[in-house]
């Protein structure tokens, strides 16, 4: 990992991270209770895959506390966060080329591993992440029901915006 | 901070996200308010229910403390009833019974408080045999509980034997189905009824009442307790119940011949009471007075 990528993470960590704060759990209240977007797992979906799990746990926690401290709901996105970078490995793996992913694809990107993988491996990864949040945002398994119906809403509005923001910013590195 | 770092990094990602989790948890359950309830909550439901499953397990491996203090509790309060029933004693020159309270009151004849006359003793039987026609059981208390030969033994439901060889820990009881056994009882229903019960064999559930006089109208079922006419056995223990219509004795046609069906299942004794009288030796004493052929 070079200089500039270092540069492409903490640019990303911020940018995702202003978004989701300042104008995503904004609209949640503006347009509906099942509108969630929940955009900023993408910091750790485009984090180097060889980065071994430990860094993403400890970076997908990171990122979750500080949003947070913007809504604020304490340790459940930071505890989403976690484990997204757990499970960041296991949920890619189906659409890793044969022997792993190599030092040709530094990220899980479009650019590296086209748009049907891209997508379809977002959309495990998102999905994962989602109902993470929503069973910990309840945190009673009395509202299943509520959590389910939450997290196929968010999920769906997630993915839209996870393929405007790799069409719009297609990041490489 | 760096060795911690090092550590979570040497043992993988699960290590790390379990305690990355853990903390999560914790700022969750400290900041959060509904989350705090939540888990005040479910700790506080399976909190209790651990406590009650911890206390019913307890409550059952002090069960046998629990049966051995309650049957000291019954010995007690047996002793009690007993020492009440001897409170009726006779005032000079008149031929009524004076109920006395054992505890508060006095004998207006001795102008004292009147002294309790049995103490109860909690056993065990041991061994038990109701086939022959002379029966005995061995209990677990001997010389060294205070046992002495002639004191009787008792159940809550009925009367069981008296106690004729003692060991150090043990004792040897000659049973109420004993050929040689005759317990003087009494019907509480009439007024001074009392006959001597026997055993004839056969039937161990079932003695013979003696000594009944004819004139006496003895109902089917009429209960039938101990007549406190002997050294032995206190007053109104339960013995049993008239069973069947009295008959004329074939012995001696100026009494009846009564069955009785005893309360105490004598095939199922376990827990007894040995009855120790107070008096027994002043009693003896003074029986002794009394020549040979007089008694």
């Amino acid at each position: 990992m070079n200089g500039s990528s270092i540069t492409s993470h903490i640019l990303r960590f911020i940018g995702l991270v202003a978004l989701q704060s300042l104008l995503l759990n904004q609209m949640t209240g503006t347009v509906g209770v099942y509108f969630n977007v929940l955009l900023y797992p993408l910091f750790i979906l485009f984090l180097p895959l060889q980065l071994p799990t430990p860094y993403l746990v400890l970076l997908g926690f990171a990122v979750g506390i500080i949003v947070d401290a913007f809504v604020p709901s304490w340790g459940v996105h930071a505890s989403a966060g976690a484990f997204s970078g757990f499970i960041r490995g296991f949920s890619l793996m189906p659409f890793a080329p044969k022997g792993g992913f190599s030092a040709k694809d530094p990220i899980f990107a479009p650019a590296h591993v086209g748009w049907q993988t891209f997508i379809q491996g977002s959309a495990l990864f998102m999905g994962l992440h989602i109902l993470w949040y929503f069973t910990f945002s309840y945190f009673a398994p009395v509202f299943g029901w509520e959590i389910l119906k939450k997290t196929g809403a968010a999920w769906a509005f997630t993915m839209l915006f996870v393929a405007l923001y790799a069409a719009m910013f297609n990041p490489k590195k | 901070m760096a060795p911690l770092l090092q550590l979570l990094l040497r043992n993988g990602g699960f290590v790390t996200f379990l305690l990355v989790e853990l903390a999560s948890f914790a700022i969750m359950v400290n900041f959060e308010d509904r989350h705090e309830e939540i888990w005040a909550n479910t700790t506080g439901i399976l909190g209790g229910q651990a406590l009650e499953k911890r206390q019913m397990a307890t409550d059952y491996f002090s069960l046998y403390e629990t049966a051995d203090s309650l049957a000291r509790i019954v010995d007690s309060l047996q002793a009690r009833l007993s020492n009440a029933r001897q409170m009726q004693v006779p005032v000079r020159d008149t031929f009524f019974l004076v109920n006395y309270d054992s505890l508060s009151k006095t004998d207006s004849v001795r102008r004292k408080t009147v002294r309790p006359q049995y103490e109860f003793i909690t056993a065990k039987a041991i061994k038990n045999s109701i086939a022959g026609t002379s029966n005995w059981l061995i209990i677990n208390r001997g010389k060294n509980d205070g046992i002495q030969p002639d004191m009787a033994v008792v159940s809550p439901e009925g009367i069981i034997g008296i106690v004729r060889h003692v060991s150090d820990n043990y004792a040897l009881v000659m049973s109420v189905l004993h050929r040689e056994s005759k317990i003087s009882v009494a019907l509480p229903r009439q007024k001074n009824a009392f006959g001597s019960l026997i055993w004839e064999g056969g039937n161990p559930n079932e003695m013979t009442l003696r000594y009944i006089p004819q004139h006496f109208i003895v109902q089917e079922n009429e209960p039938v307790v101990t007549s406190g006419y002997s050294l032995m056995f206190p007053q109104g223990h339960p013995v049993g119940k008239v069973k069947g219509a009295p008959k004329a004795d074939p012995e001696n046609p100026y009494f009846l011949e009564i069955k009785v069906s005893l309360s105490q299942d004598m095939a199922t004794v376990r827990d007894v009471s040995v009855i120790h009288n107070l008096f027994k030796a002043e009693l003896d004493s003074l029986q002794s007075k009394i020549s040979g052929n007089e008694r």
